[in-house]
């Protein structure tokens, strides 16, 4: 069996650098937070938990993230109703015109993230809104509305329509059809939309470093004005937030939808 | 809960019935609308000039700064600079892609499937900037890299702020789409057939070659043209680890509004930048249509 192992070794060559390639940032920046010395060197000089106790009194980064977490809530805010309602009419309804529509509402996945963040800038800009906080939320969700919908649909179209044909059968009136059985059957992928819109709006770089002046920048985009001039471990620690969180929505993700879900072909 | 219904047949008596579904797309439509008109508003700053004298674009409409972003040497260079770039990680991330996308399809192991995901999630999840700023101290001139090989006597490499250092941020950033993208294909193809080629004589890479490649096909285009757009549009990258030296043309149009402040050209370039890569994502759904991407389930 030289074959399957010559195979195997070869697969295997490429997988393992890979997930070398995937992981070592994360953990360099996780063993980075850890360091006792000033600066980050290899190896380190020591362990201590002194960066976690200097991010807590910083009260720049913490305000950036304070501001990145409300931009993210605007965010998922925004894409609940308009993404759950879009999605279920496209799944649920023949509409008129749905090629067109869904060409329109893929419209932030054919641009660029560039030409995005510069058109809401000059509308924003015209509007005399620019400088403010809640634009960055609204702009986190006009770039990733196709997800929110499309986790949606993905879920409104296991409903069979036969359950609330059954329920208006028994009397139910409209509304009460579509909260007690339509809303209930689509909840996994809005908490999946919604966990996708919140951890994309807390990450953003680009449209928040176009959107934001120095009075409201956001996490993503403090660490990036941070590393150009010299890295220090503080920001390592910070960064380790958002290894957190990630980490939490994975682990959410998998428990509610699992993550097999993403190998599955249509 | 009788109230609201009462109040619901009110505001919407049942001749309106044929209404529902529009009013439930309107506030998505209206949120996407706020992109579309971001678009009108860069294709009016593209026909107006820099007045260097007033500092304020012009009045009048003019094609100027498409002449100049079609002729000028420094777009040209940029340009090419993104395009050949993105070229050459779009075959890397390929190259990686497949291989990772396979074992994780084809493992009977659950845990390593889980591993393999998680791992492909996780920088997904944390952010271009963080994972930047990862390489940063893992390449930097005092970094993980240049330290270990310190300890062998090998003087210390510079390995950021160069045109390698870039690509090689953006594969990184690019394998979990491309895996993604890949593995539906491949969990489409029967492992029957794999066998069946073995069992009439194939070795495993002519049934790679002439199998297990041709029929993967679509998902190659699809996570070929994905990945493309995106690392020809990226800024990030370019940016942290390039450090000013190896722009793409992202980080030239965020120079000309927040540099030079010629709203003008930056609009121009963006727009173009808009017209090539939805040409290119239109060329993909329009070959493959927007498969996972594909949004209401009746047709």
């Amino acid at each position: 069996m030289t074959g399957a192992r010559s195979k195997a070794v070869v697969l295997w060559t490429f997988v393992v650098i890979a997930l070398v390639v995937l992981s070592a940032p994360t953990l360099v920046v996780l063993g980075a937070s850890f360091t006792a010395g000033n600066m980050i060197t290899f190896p380190p000089e020591g362990l201590s938990l002194k960066w976690y106790a200097a991010i807590a009194g910083a009260s720049d980064l913490r305000d950036a993230f304070t501001r990145s977490v409300i931009v993210a809530s605007i965010c998922t805010a925004l894409a609940i109703p308009s993404g759950t309602l879009a999605g279920i009419a496209l799944s649920k309804y023949r509409v008129r015109f749905a090629n067109s529509l869904q060409v329109y509402l893929l419209l932030p996945f054919t641009v660029p993230l560039i030409g995005s963040g510069i058109g809401l800038m000059l509308v924003f800009g015209e509007w005399g809104i620019l400088g403010q906080l809640w634009p960055v939320g609204v702009a986190c969700c006009v770039i990733n509305l196709p997800f929110m919908i499309w986790a949606v649909t993905a879920s409104a179209s296991s409903l069979d329509p036969d359950l609330e044909l059954a329920a208006a059968n028994c009397g139910a009136p409209p509304l009460s059809t579509f909260l007690a059985v339509t809303v209930p059957a689509v909840t996994p992928g809005i908490i999946t939309g919604a966990l996708l819109m919140f951890i994309l709006a807390l990450n953003e770089f680009l449209v928040s470093l176009l959107l934001v002046d120095a009075r409201i920048v956001t996490l993503p985009v403090q660490i990036y004005n941070s590393i150009r001039s010299i890295i220090t471990p503080d920001l390592a620690a910070i960064s380790v937030v958002f290894i957190a969180v990630a980490a939490l929505a994975i682990a959410l993700l998998d428990k509610l939808v699992g993550l097999d879900i993403f190998l599955k072909s249509k | 809960m009788d109230a609201l219904e009462a109040l619901a047949a009110r505001l919407w008596p049942r001749s309106f019935q044929g209404a529902v579904p529009y009013l439930m797309l309107l506030p998505a439509v209206l949120v996407t609308g706020l992109l579309a008109i971001g678009l009108v508003q860069m294709a009016d700053g593209s026909l107006r000039t820099l007045d260097t004298a007033t500092f304020l674009p012009s009045e009048f409409y003019t094609l100027a700064n498409f002449k100049r972003a079609l002729t000028e040497r420094l777009f040209f260079v940029v340009a090419s600079r993104s395009l050949y770039g993105s070229l050459i990680v779009t075959v890397l991330t390929l190259l990686f892609a497949f291989p990772y996308s396979y074992v994780m399809v084809r493992t009977p192991s659950t845990v390593l499937r889980k591993v393999l995901l998680i791992a492909l999630f996780l920088p997904f999840f944390i952010g271009q900037v963080v994972r930047a700023y990862g390489w940063l101290i893992i390449l930097g001139n005092h970094g993980l890299v240049n330290e270990a090989l310190g300890l062998v006597g090998v003087a210390p490499l510079r390995l950021l702020y160069n045109y390698p250092a870039v690509l090689f941020g953006l594969v990184q950033y690019m394998l979990p789409f491309a895996v993604l993208m890949l593995a539906p294909a491949l969990t489409a193809i029967p492992e029957e057939i794999e066998a069946a080629a073995g069992s009439l004589g194939a070795n495993w890479v002519k049934t790679f070659w002439y199998v297990v490649l041709p029929l993967a096909r679509p998902g190659f285009i699809g996570a070929g043209l994905v990945v493309l757009t995106l690392s020809l549009t990226d800024f990030a990258m370019p940016a942290i680890l390039g450090g000013g030296s190896q722009d793409f043309i992202a980080n030239a149009i965020y120079d000309q509004f927040f540099r030079t402040s010629d709203q003008g050209m930056g609009s121009t370039l963006a727009l173009l930048l808009v017209a090539v890569g939805s040409m290119l994502v239109g060329a993909v759904f329009a070959l493959f249509g927007a498969g996972t991407l594909a949004m209401g389930g009746r047709k």
